[in-house]
């Protein structure tokens, strides 16, 4: 398990990819605050970026872990990253402080410490305990969690425009009246008006996390596992990454109407087509770049084999 | 007794839509190449076997239809927020799922194959403009009825899960059942259909998968004309029991011993099944025995 295969060296190595990857998530993610100072909340559409920037971020991670012989372990990498970044993900969300002076939240700093600690456990039981004896396990898993973690609290706040625990378990608030008491004078009759929080409809309790976990999960996974080969180049992976990305931001977007007013739902939908659409077609020319040959309805060219 | 009669009904209608969903799923992946099966696509070239097959790596049909299933679910969840008909719910996530795996479905295929370009292997675009929109077809179909007995067990029978978390189940159940059921007929009949009948695979045959038909070059589109006829209608029996036969025991009997019923009979009904697969093995080994060559056995 601890041959090593060739992955491909690109242009940008694997610090430069952690320091963009999490400082445009964190910046990301921070942004769609800027919902509740402004009361608007056409600020979410970041949260996605921010996704999108950890998802890419994560891609070549996954590589760099993968590249030793793990060939159908690529897909469980997703889902180890998601699942150890949901754990982190939620509880960080609990920390919904305002850091004095500073105005912002506590929630991303916490859940990234937790996903770091909660991946660097499951690598060490991984590689110490189950002993895949991997080199770069333990710090790739915590790597790996982050990624998870991030893309779940960049797509949760785009999809509600929030990520305190309260608003992502809320969905909306219904008023009960009851009558209280009656006035006897004048015959004017009093209430007692009781707020009732929805939870069936909110975005933990409806399972609509459960939608980014896979699409979080699948996108992470899919750049590697689609391009691995002898001729994978980096480039390609990382923009099929930005690609995906994209893709999951769309349907985000799609389900945000659920949970935002119309107009800030379809600015995050019409930013995700923007980019995808232009990360579809750099992805397809990149595709057409390394090709051995791009044939449109030719026959088969034998290069060998017993036919 | 009404709501019995009214879940059992229920019961028949979802173990339908799982029939129509398990066949539907199983030639999707077969007609993308999906699965185990694919190794052997995607090693052909490395073994100078430059081929026409749609090469559609994703990840395994059960993480896969887990994620269709449960965009399909969660968009329709969320338009049935904003009181969207749920029919029409429905529709527009299966749509929208269709279009996401469609889209994975053409990286998946550009990436693998340019990234074999070493081994000479062309990419076939024709390949992605005839056989995409045939699985986005079948998976729209196997994606819309998953989502619509989903939808039936959470409005009618109540239950406790939220849409998209019983799209995800549901989905990753349907995936497994394709799988298990149908991969068996591509990766290792259709596959192999020029190696000697029962033979097996020996290793010297790896990636030596069948490229060329009667008359012409097949593509994976002919590999559908055959996984319709047997893996197809095999998997959709597969995950159409699994459905009917899981509601069924709930419905009947959750009422007895405190719902310790409905454990009961699935505890049984494995055991049955289990009983039924060992005497299917056990019949098939002793009635056919293990390989021997023509030489041998004339």
């Amino acid at each position: 398990m601890t041959v090593k295969m060739e992955a491909s060296a690109g242009k940008l190595s694997e610090k430069t990819l952690m320091i963009y990857g999490i400082v445009v998530a964190l910046v990301g993610i921070y942004l769609t605050q800027i919902n509740g100072f402004t009361g608007v909340a056409v600020f979410s559409f970041f949260g996605g970026i921010g996704a999108i920037a950890a998802l890419w971020w994560g891609s070549d991670t996954i590589k760099h872990l993968c590249s030793y012989g793990l060939g159908t372990g690529v897909p469980s990498a997703g889902m180890v990253a998601f699942g150890a970044g949901a754990i982190a993900m939620i509880a960080g969300t609990k920390f919904n402080l305002i850091i004095p002076f500073v105005g912002i939240s506590l929630v991303p700093i916490v859940t990234l410490i937790l996903a770091a600690l909660i991946g660097a456990v499951i690598g060490y039981i991984a590689n110490n305990i189950i002993n895949m004896n991997i080199p770069v396990m333990i710090f790739s898993l915590t790597k790996l969690s982050i990624v998870g973690a991030l893309t779940m609290l960049g797509f949760g706040a785009m999809c509600t425009g929030t990520f305190s625990f309260n608003g992502l378990v809320t969905g909306g608030l219904s008023l009960q009246m009851e009558p209280a008491a009656q006035a006897a004078a004048n015959g004017a009759q009093m209430f007692t008006v009781t707020v009732i929080p929805e939870f069936a409809g909110s975005l933990i309790g409806g399972a609509t996390l459960a939608v980014i976990f896979f699409l979080g999960a699948m996108a992470l996974q899919h750049p590697f596992n689609a391009c691995l080969g002898p001729n994978e180049q980096q480039d390609r992976t990382l923009m099929l990454a930005l690609e995906v990305g994209f893709l999951s931001m769309i349907v985000v977007a799609v389900m945000s109407y659920a949970f935002l007013d119309i107009v800030s739902a379809t600015i995050g939908l019409i930013v995700a087509l923007i980019g995808w659409i232009y990360t579809y077609k750099q992805y397809i020319a990149l595709s057409k770049r390394d090709a051995y040959e791009w044939l449109d309805a030719k026959p088969i060219k034998e290069v060998g084999g017993d036919q | 007794m009404e709501e019995i009669v009214l879940g059992i009904g229920i019961t028949a209608l979802a173990g339908a839509l799982a029939t129509v969903a398990g066949a539907a799923e199983d030639t999707e992946s077969d007609i993308g190449s999906q699965g185990d099966p694919n190794s052997q696509v995607q090693l052909a070239p490395q073994m100078g076997y430059i081929h026409r097959i749609f090469n559609k790596a994703v990840s395994g049909e059960p993480p896969a239809y887990g994620a269709w299933c449960v965009i399909g679910a969660g968009v329709a969840w969320a338009l049935m927020q904003i009181n969207y008909n749920p029919a029409l719910a429905i529709i527009l996530g299966s749509v929208i799922a269709v279009f996401v795996q469609g889209i994975y479905c053409t990286s998946g295929y550009l990436g693998r194959i340019a990234s074999l370009a070493k081994f000479q292997q062309p990419v076939y675009i024709d390949i992605i403009k005839s056989l995409t929109p045939v699985t986005m077809a079948h998976a729209f179909v196997a994606i819309f009825c998953t989502v619509a007995m989903c939808y039936l067990m959470a409005s009618v029978l109540h239950h406790p899960f939220a849409l998209p978390l019983l799209g995800l189940v549901w989905g990753i159940a349907l995936g497994a059942a394709g799988s298990a059921t149908g991969n068996p007929f591509y990766g290792k009949e259709r596959q192999y259909q020029n190696q000697k009948f029962g033979a097996g695979v020996p290793i010297s045959a790896s990636g030596n998968i069948v490229r060329y038909a009667e008359a012409g070059q097949r593509s994976s589109l002919d590999n559908g004309w055959f996984t319709t006829k047997f893996a197809g209608p095999a998997s959709g029996i597969c995950f159409g029991l699994i459905v009917f036969l899981e509601l069924w025991r709930t419905i009947l009997f959750e009422e007895l011993l405190n719902g310790w019923g409905a454990i009961i009979i699935g505890i049984i009904l494995i055991l049955v099944f289990t009983l039924i697969d060992r005497w299917v093995e056990k019949w098939g080994r002793r009635t056919y025995g293990p390989y021997t060559s023509e030489e041998a056995s004339s």
